[in-house]
């Protein structure tokens, strides 16, 4: 099977407003994503769940996903959970509070002492996390960044509609007369027709498995998928040559 | 109006891709504890996405300003699903349109431009709370007097 782009993983903070560890959360993340691992991680808003499109529910299946929250409500893990998919951690401020015996996180708007120590210790802690998930561990600390950055504030890749990197794309394709909408098969097909492969039924095969990842098949439903597999990824390589 | 069901729910942006989401958060914070702290109250986004019965409760009791950083508009999307009543939705990028000379930068931490643009915003929310609370108020006395007809 084909890799899809690079893989990263998701970082969801819960972002709370009302508390102190809420802007930990916040903070935490834009170290992450930002500075400790940019070139390993995305983020998508909390709200966007409910609020945005079906590329943006998809996030937590696209991305192993890292929800970050500031107390044990766990909106963030509650929520991806629940609208997206299983986060593949949950970190909880208060929690990395208590073990790192952290003093009391105080300052929702302009965070204590003790508020900018927790977000070192919540942003190295969910750079381990990354690191797991992609079999990098050992290779360097946490709170060393992995690679340069010269804009922590710059845009992430895909069709991101809020920069928070959101927006998984999707394509519509009619399937033995049922409109079907597939999950990354926009960013599937841009790495076959890179990798040269061309549209025949091989091909074909190859996209229905690294498919069915983020899209369920049907069982029995696997010819159908495939043919309007090929058909589609047929027309995308005649856009490209044509362009 | 210093009774919780009286006040007007802040809820600002949950953004951390953009500073315009800083900039809401900014405002949102500069209404609640420095200009109006006795008319209002910020109710966080994530309570909403998870349905969490008292901010529910909070957005279908009370009259609702969202700030919204992007055009998605989520806060003001969450409060309405969440069976509140959004008397105004604010969004960052008008207000900068009118007063560019407060260009917003960092997320983390938010330049000069951008904490004057949060000032600007959140006095343009503190004059609508206190439509708000000059509506409320006369309400309460006509209810207080009897004429609470609906």
């Amino acid at each position: 099977m084909s890799d899809l782009p690079r893989r990263k993983v998701g970082v969801v903070a819960c972002s709370g407003e009302e508390i102190a560890e809420g802007t930990v959360t916040r903070l935490a993340a834009l170290r992450v994503l930002g500075y400790l691992r940019p070139d390993d991680t995305v983020t998508i808003c909390l709200p966007l769940f409910l609020a945005g499109g079906e590329g943006d529910r998809q996030f937590a299946r696209f991305y192993p996903t890292i929800a970050v929250d500031g107390c044990a409500k766990r909106c963030a893990a509650r929520a991806t959970e629940m609208y997206s998919g299983k986060p593949a951690a949950s970190v909880v401020v208060s929690d990395v509070v208590a073990e790192r015996g952290i003093g009391c996180v105080e300052g929702r708007r302009q965070l204590n002492d003790a508020g900018h120590q927790a977000v070192k210790a919540t942003a190295e802690h969910i750079a381990l996390l990354v690191d797991e998930w992609l079999g990098k561990t050992g290779g360097h600390h946490a709170d060393m960044p992995t690679a340069p950055v010269s804009d922590p504030e710059r845009s992430q890749e895909g069709e991101t509609t809020c920069s928070c990197g959101s927006g998984i794309p999707v394509q519509n394709v009619m399937v033995d007369g049922h409109m079907v909408t597939f999950i990354a098969l926009p960013l599937i097909m841009q790495q076959f027709r890179a990798a040269g492969k061309a549209p025949d039924e091989h091909t074909a095969r190859d996209l229905l498995n690294t498919v069915r990842i983020y899209t369920e098949v049907p069982d029995g439903a696997e010819d159908a998928y495939t043919s309007a597999l090929l058909r589609v990824y047929a027309a995308f390589c005649g856009q490209q040559e044509a362009t | 109006m210093t009774d919780t069901t009286r006040r007007v729910m802040i809820v600002p942006c949950s953004g951390i891709g953009k500073p315009y989401g800083t900039v809401s958060r900014e405002a949102a914070y500069e209404i609640v504890e420095d200009l109006r702290p006795d008319h209002t109250q910020l109710v966080a986004l994530s309570m909403l996405v998870m349905g969490d019965a008292d901010a529910r409760a909070a957005v279908a009791a009370c009259p609702a300003v969202t700030i919204d950083g992007c055009k998605l508009a989520c806060a003001t999307k969450m409060v309405r699903e969440s069976g509140g009543m959004v008397v105004r939705e604010f969004a960052v990028l008008d207000v900068y349109r009118r007063h560019k000379d407060y260009k917003p930068q960092g997320i983390a931490r938010l330049n000069e431009g951008g904490q004057k643009l949060a000032h600007v915003l959140a006095e343009e929310v503190a004059t609508v709370v206190d439509d708000l609370a000059t509506h409320l108020s006369s309400t309460q006395q006509e209810e207080s007097q009897g004429g609470g007809h609906v």
